[in-house]
Formats: C-alpha cells, sequence, structure tokens
C-alpha cells in the first residue's frame, strides 16, 4: 500500500488535531479518504455524501488536476505523491 | 479565552439562526437587548434552540457551504461546541444523503434526554441522550408513500416537529410539499393529516398528500386544536388533524410561512402573509397579522413595523416565535436581518436589531 500526503484545508483541520498535513495509505483517491476516516472517523462525512459521491464543493487535487477531471475517486494515486483537498470557490 | 456568561432567572434568550452565524440576544426586561456573537461565526444556522429541561444545552441546525451538515451543541452559550458522537447520517446503502437540517426540538418534559430534528430528505431523527446519537424513525422513512413525494421550492424538507404534551405517543411533523403526518403509537406508524387543505398547484387541490404545509403549531391547553400555515391557506384543526378549516378570513393572502401562538392566551396567534410572487409584504408597509379568538378574525398589527416604498420584508417558516411570559412577546426576523421585538402582544413593536445577516430562525427562551 503507497504512502501519500494529505494537505487538508482549515476547516478540516480541527478534526485531526490542527494538523495540516497528514500521511496515509491508499492507491487510489477513495482509499486515501477511506484511510483519512479510519484514522479520523467523520472524516469521510466531510468529503463524501452518505451514499459515496464527492460533495460538490470539495476539491481534490493530485498533480495540480483536478480529481473529477481525472477518474474521481477512483483515481490512482502514486507512492509518495501529494493530496490536496480544498473548498470551491464558492459565491463569487 | 472564552468569555464566560451567566444569565439570572428570568432572563430572556433569544436564538437567532442566520445565513452567516448564530447570535444571541439576552434581556431581563425586554426592552434593553445584548447582542452575543457565538464561536459559530459565518456558519450557515438554519435553527437554533436552548433546551433547560437538564441543564442548558443550546443546539444549533448547521449546514456547512462545504463540509457537510452538523448538529452541533453547546453548554457554554456558544462559546464552544460539541459534535453529536454518532450524528444524523443515512446508511452508505440506502440511497439517501443529508442535504439540510432543518429543525431541532426538545422533547417533552418527562422525558427530557430525548431530542428531535427534522431534515431533507425527509426523516424524523431522535435523540434519547441529548443530543449525543441519533437514530432515524423508521416507518417515516419507509413510509409507503414515500416514492410519491416531491419537494418543494426549499427540499423534501420535515420543517415542523410537534410532540403532542398530552399523549407521549401522538406526535405531528410538517414536510413541505407532503403535508402534515401524525402518529399515534409513538412513531411505527404514520397518517396523512391534510384533509380540506389545499394544494393549489396541483390537479387535484384536496389530495391525500402534496399539500405543501410551512408550518404547525399545537394549541397549549387544549391539545386537539392545531394551527398551521401553508402555501395555501391558514388552517385551524379542532380534530388533531382529522379535518381542517379554513381560517383566511380577511387575511390579504393564503401564503405565508411562519405562525406562533401565545402560550397564555391561546386563542391569539400571529401570522405574517405575503405576497408570493415577491415573498415579501405587501404593499408598502410590514405588517403581523393577530387574531384573538381563534382565528374568526385577523388585526393587522403595525405600530412601530416599517413603512415606505423601499419596505419589502420576507419572514422565513422559523423567523417568528413568542416568549412565555404573560403578556407574552412576540419576536420577527427578516430575510433582511432586522429582527422586531413586541412586548404586548403585537400592539407595538421595536427594532431590536438591525444589520444582522439573513435571519432564519428566532426562539425565545425564558431562563427558569
Amino acid at each position: 500500500m503507497s504512502s501519500v500526503t494529505v494537505f487538508l484545508p482549515g476547516p478540516l483541520r480541527q478534526k485531526v488535531g490542527n494538523q495540516p498535513v497528514l500521511t496515509v495509505s491508499g492507491c487510489t483517491v477513495r482509499e486515501v479518504i477511506d484511510a483519512l476516516d479510519s484514522a479520523y472517523p467523520g472524516l469521510r462525512f466531510q468529503l463524501c455524501y452518505e451514499s459515496g459521491e464527492l460533495r460538490p464543493f470539495v476539491n481534490i487535487f493530485l498533480r495540480r488536476e483536478n480529481i473529477r477531471y481525472l477518474q474521481g475517486l477512483d483515481t490512482p494515486v502514486a507512492p509518495g505523491e501529494q493530496v490536496h483537498i480544498f473548498p470551491s470557490v464558492a459565491g463569487g | 479565552m472564552a468569555e464566560q456568561h451567566h444569565y439570572a432567572p428570568g432572563t430572556t434568550v433569544l436564538a437567532l439562526g442566520t445565513k452567516r452565524g448564530l447570535f444571541l440576544m439576552t434581556s431581563r426586561d425586554r426592552e434593553h437587548w445584548d447582542i452575543h456573537p457565538t464561536a459559530l461565526a459565518g456558519h450557515r444556522i438554519f435553527y437554533a434552540m436552548l433546551d433547560q429541561r437538564a441543564g442548558c444545552r443550546l443546539f444549533a441546525a448547521d449546514n456547512g457551504d462545504f463540509f457537510g451538515n452538523f448538529i452541533r451543541y453547546s453548554d457554554d452559550w456558544g462559546q464552544t461546541w460539541q459534535e453529536p458522537k454518532s450524528g444524523i447520517q443515512f446508511p452508505q446503502d440506502g440511497g439517501l444523503s443529508l442535504k439540510n437540517i432543518w429543525v431541532i426540538e426538545p422533547g417533552r418534559l418527562d422525558a427530557p434526554e430525548t431530542v428531535y430534528a427534522g431534515v431533507d430528505p425527509a426523516s424524523l431523527w431522535v435523540s434519547r441522550d441529548r443530543g449525543e446519537t441519533w437514530e432515524p424513525n423508521e416507518a417515516l422513512l419507509h413510509h409507503p408513500t414515500r416514492e410519491r413525494w416531491e419537494p418543494g421550492a426549499g427540499g423534501l424538507c420535515l420543517h415542523t416537529i410537534v410532540a403532542d404534551r398530552s399523549n407521549p405517543d401522538r406526535m405531528w411533523i410538517g414536510i413541505s410539499a407532503v403535508g402534515c403526518l401524525r402518529t399515534d403509537d409513538g412513531g411505527q406508524s404514520w397518517v396523512f393529516a391534510n384533509k380540506n387543505t389545499r394544494a393549489g398547484f396541483l390537479p387535484d387541490i384536496y389530495p391525500e398528500f402534496g399539500q405543501c404545509i410551512h408550518r404547525l403549531v399545537q394549541h397549549p391547553t387544549s391539545p386537539d386544536v392545531l394551527y398551521q400555515q401553508n402555501h395555501c391557506g391558514i388552517y385551524k384543526s379542532t380534530n388533531a388533524g382529522q379535518d381542517w378549516i379554513d381560517i383566511q378570513q380577511n387575511l390579504p393572502s393564503e401564503f405565508g410561512f411562519p405562525i406562533a401562538l401565545d402560550p397564555h392566551h391561546p386563542d391569539t396567534v400571529y401570522t405574517i402573509v405575503e405576497d408570493p410572487e415577491g415573498r415579501h409584504n405587501f404593499g408598502t408597509q410590514f405588517t403581523v397579522y393577530r387574531t384573538m379568538d381563534g382565528g374568526a378574525s385577523w388585526e393587522p398589527r403595525t405600530k412601530g413595523l416599517p413603512e415606505g416604498e423601499q419596505v419589502k420584508l420576507g419572514v422565513l417558516r422559523h423567523g417568528m416565535c413568542t416568549d412565555s411570559h404573560d403578556p407574552g412577546g412576540v419576536y420577527v426576523g427578516t430575510n433582511t436581518g432586522q429582527l422586531f421585538g413586541s412586548q404586548d402582544g403585537g400592539d407595538t413593536w421595536n427594532l431590536l436589531a438591525d444589520f444582522l445577516p439573513s435571519i432564519y430562525s428566532v426562539t425565545a427562551t425564558v431562563l427558569s
């Protein structure tokens, strides 16, 4: 299982002891989210609906690309890669 | 460091849920008010209420812009907040996803640990441990008509919960564009309670369900008497919702959202009706309407309320409430951030706060 670095936005850091960066394992974005939720229960619900779909105003970037334009939550993540999570610039 | 607040018994506390934050207002005499921001600054708070049946716990329905929807509670007047250990989330394989939490209501006085919540998609949630863990009411979640429920403009939201004070097995709920439902067996089954209420936007204007109820209140001493403001009318029931009587009478519109009742004078009811197109006051005068005879007639109450060509105020379904003083206080929050209050049953009004974010809800508690 590959180890990846996840950068969290401010509103999510409260759930993880105010850490801006976490290291977890996962071969896809979905597995990375699963790993985040295992370590910090409730994080998945903040990123995804109960149905598993990514929330509309949550953006996840891999290699500077929004995963929505890659393979969504099934986008592969290579060992050592960086995953960035951002809220959308919504409202203006 | 968070400011510590201590309020004397008799203090009136208003909880204002707004588009951008939760605010508390407090007063000893209901003339002079202090306003207190909370740590939920900037949060989208559909509803908040202070539950003082077992301690003094403030609940908030926090519908975030980005990262989900949460019930939160505070035991220090909003300075710090907790999330439930097991909050409102649908099963992952059930096909439903939480869109908004609309309302949180305390249960009955003899069950001080019980709290209810209503959400979109329409479902009733129950906590029996003061909000720490939540579970859905299964009978409503699997109601046989559910597949035919259609959302209103605000979604398929369960926005009103009335737990009968006189009967622990009876409860009413209101769901937009579905109507009123009642349980008589403690939530094991639900029946529609919409007879004689209109759905003017449907081919059959008197369907079994599909009516767009906006708000429902129960008479404090006659438990079979209910009042509802609906998309298509204002109604009274004298038989627990078996059927409804149109009490629009001389009101200038059938359309409105809030309705509130004076707990000491239960034939006194307040409503605000609106221009259904603009969803604000008719004409140039912002008006609260009051009946003192159980809906036989309505009086416009305007003294102290704004008038002018520019006055276009809307009030959402949870934007009006009464307090438990006698004579009673009435509070109205607008979608343009004004809070009006009356301490004489609506005869005269004062602007208690202005320049707030759009007000979604106002609840009043007199500290015991």
